[in-house]
């Protein structure tokens, strides 16, 4: 306990310098019109903007780049209040009762909970990450290949269960995934594969690319040509308080969505989304009034808000602890911090102190920064959702340009780019997710080195991931995961994913 | 023809075509495996995936009922990814961005000419600055200079 607080001392010693604080602000405030603008995620705005960290030093680029991550959950609220578009898609719950207050001519005590919200479940969760993080890195320490591979596969399952929609499909995304992180120089034996003569690609596609062009690039295609069907709701800021009855009926919510999304925000998959669908549902079953839910309840804000934003630092403890990210988005940020010369994982911690506790106290700053500024500030950012999408799309196209070219100089990339977006938009098209494609393309290099150590160690027995108790326990969680994911395949039936996604569907269609 | 089918036909068609070209890989051996041991077991679990996806995809979404209203906008966008991709270190950032949000705002979306201009412009020589002049990420330059 006294050397977690001396670490943070040393956390907040490291941010409280002008410069570090300003790239707090700057990310936050970025990260808030990324999680505003509907169509600009932050896993596409973290890409689009990495290469402006390349000048900066790691700790003042991961706290910028922290910054924008956790504001594009706050940003991603106020669509979904004035608009009923989920500017992000963790808001998708908030959509329901936030836009119902909003009808009623309380968008102002909506958006005032759901910045409160998030701002206790963000200072909370990093509570729970500076607590959790430093003791499961040293657990992991005692891994060796068999377990890494393990608990890579099982994540990869997970992530494929959780993600929604047929686990078939999701499992040939991971696959396709790894199979595309094949591609370049086999760190083993120094043979290139699957290159083509291209040199560039020695290096592999690049996560960069990959998740520009999957994210950013296909949801351009998707979109541009839609009809600006745009009714924003104006908040009558003098109203911007909400009533004690409000925030009385708010207080349970937030605390059950923190608690909530932080555990789920630790699990592999779209954690944030998930959470905020199990938080909503959990207030609509305890509540007195359920008829209410859908129809303004303050708590269908409030819970779901909250749990988005907890869910996302939640991510962070994998991601930081094991170097194992569980969504594209840690996987971009993972990118991001490989960039940088940082590879997360069990000795990120011991021996890059300054970087890990500059950003847990860049995050407890950054959320009280978020919930001084956002609220006086949302007239701003309602102002830039007035802006045509015909104008947006091709400002963001520029931007994905520059994003990908930028990390290293290469045509090549802007090439990979523009054929992940041709990619991403048809498996749209084919009802596939591209999620787990990032995090194959990411995770293959790791999976294959310890999957081929684990067998030189075993002197080829396979034996040996079945044989160690940890990895044969990430082996029997991934089998779980499957079996229940083939389970609607079978009994032919949707379970709580259909309902996710419908929800999802419903909500995009005001 | 459904979705599944289409698309499991294309992941076995991945499938094979990774088992064809690992043949120049060595396989090596369990105890140590070689660079083509890893991407073989990735496309036999692709051709099983894409076999299942063919198999059980009968009652899935027809291929007829997918909408394209978006692909005449949806082309252009990659038609102009790819005018990027050829020409950006030709004729520098500059001119290509010039040219690439010229068409989008003005042909493609049919903005006002005052307004495309203002945006083209603001936007390419913009963010050229910010990115090359302040932020030091050095961007392309054509023949010219530009």
């Amino acid at each position: 306990m006294e050397t977690t607080f001396q670490n943070l001392v040393l956390g907040f010693s490291t941010v409280f310098t002008p410069t570090n604080m300003l790239y707090s602000l700057v990310g936050c405030l970025i990260g808030t019109m990324v999680g505003v603008l509907p169509g600009v995620g932050p896993l596409a705005g973290i890409s689009i903007l990495l290469p402006t960290t390349f000048g900066l030093d790691t700790t003042s680029a991961i706290i910028l780049l922290a910054g924008i991550y956790y504001g594009a959950m706050y940003g991603g609220s106020t669509t979904s209040i004035l608009m009923r578009i989920p500017g992000e898609a963790a808001s998708v719950m908030t959509c329901i009762d936030g836009y119902a207050m909003a009808r009623k001519g309380r968008a102002g005590p909506a958006l005032a909970i759901a910045a409160f919200g998030s701002y206790i479940a963000g200072t909370l969760s990093v509570v729970g990450l500076m607590f959790l993080a430093p003791p499961l890195a040293r657990f992991a320490l005692g891994f060796g290949p068999p377990e890494y591979v393990c608990l890579l596969i099982c994540g990869l399952v997970v992530l494929s269960y959780m993600t929604g929609g047929s686990i078939v499909k999701n499992l040939s995304m991971i696959s396709f995934g790894l199979m595309g992180g094949m591609i370049g120089i086999d760190q083993m034996s120094g043979y290139f594969r699957f290159s083509y003569g291209i040199t560039a690609l020695g290096d592999g596609i690049g996560l960069v690319p990959v998740a520009v062009g999957l994210f950013g690039i296909s949801e351009i295609l998707a979109t541009a040509g839609s009809p600006d069907i745009r009714e924003v709701l104006k908040p009558r800021f003098r109203d911007l308080l909400p009533s004690k009855q409000e925030f009385r009926d708010s207080i349970g919510p937030i605390g059950r969505g923190t608690v909530l999304g932080f555990l789920i925000g630790i699990i592999p998959g779209s954690a944030h989304i998930i959470s905020t669908f199990v938080s909503y549902a959990l207030e609509r079953k305890i509540s007195k009034h359920p008829e209410r839910f859908g129809n303004g309840a303050i708590e269908g804000v409030a819970g779901p808000e909250s749990a988005n934003n907890a869910a996302s630092e939640g991510a962070l403890v994998p991601l930081l602890a094991l170097g194992v990210p569980t969504g594209p988005v840690p996987a971009v940020l993972l990118a991001a911090l490989m960039v940088h010369g940082i590879t997360p994982g069990p000795l990120f911690i011991k021996e890059q102190p300054v970087v890990f506790w500059g950003l847990i106290a860049s995050m407890y700053i950054g959320n009280l920064m978020l919930l001084l500024l956002n609220l006086p500030m949302v007239g701003i950012f309602v102002n830039l959702l007035r802006v045509p999408y015909r104008i947006l799309y091709p400002t963001i196209l520029l931007f994905c340009v520059v994003g990908v070219y930028a990390v290293n100089s290469s045509m090549v990339d802007v090439g990979i780019m523009g054929v992940m977006g041709l990619l991403g938009y048809l498996l749209r098209k084919m009802d596939f997710e591209t999620a787990p494609l990032v995090l194959g393309v990411i995770l293959a290099p790791i999976i294959e080195f310890s999957f081929r150590q684990a067998l030189a160690m075993s002197g080829g027995s396979y034996a040996i991931f079945v044989e160690r108790p940890i990895s044969a326990f990430f082996l029997v969680l991934a089998l779980i995961m499957i079996l229940l994911g083939l389970k609607p395949l079978i009994f032919r039936k949707g379970d709580w994913r259909d309902r996710l996604n419908e929800a999802e569907k419903g909500c995009d269609a005001p | 023809m459904t979705i599944d089918r289409v698309s499991g036909a294309f992941l076995v068609f991945v499938g094979l075509f990774v088992v064809w070209e690992r043949r120049v890989l060595p396989l090596g051996s369990t105890s140590h495996p070689g660079p083509g041991y890893f991407p073989l077991l990735l496309a036999v679990l692709l051709i099983i995936l894409g076999a299942i996806l063919i198999a059980r995809g009968k009652d899935a979404k027809k291929i007829r009922s997918v909408s394209w209203s978006e692909a005449p906008h949806a082309v252009a966008i990659l038609g102009c990814c790819l005018f990027v991709f050829l020409f950006m270190e030709k004729i520098g950032y500059r001119l290509t961005l010039l040219l690439v949000l010229g068409f989008l705002f003005g042909v493609m979306e049919r903005i006002k000419p005052w307004l495309t201009l203002v945006l083209t412009f603001g936007f390419s020589l913009g963010t050229f600055w910010l990115f090359d002049s302040l932020l030091r990420v050095p961007l392309p330059r054509g023949g010219w200079g530009f």
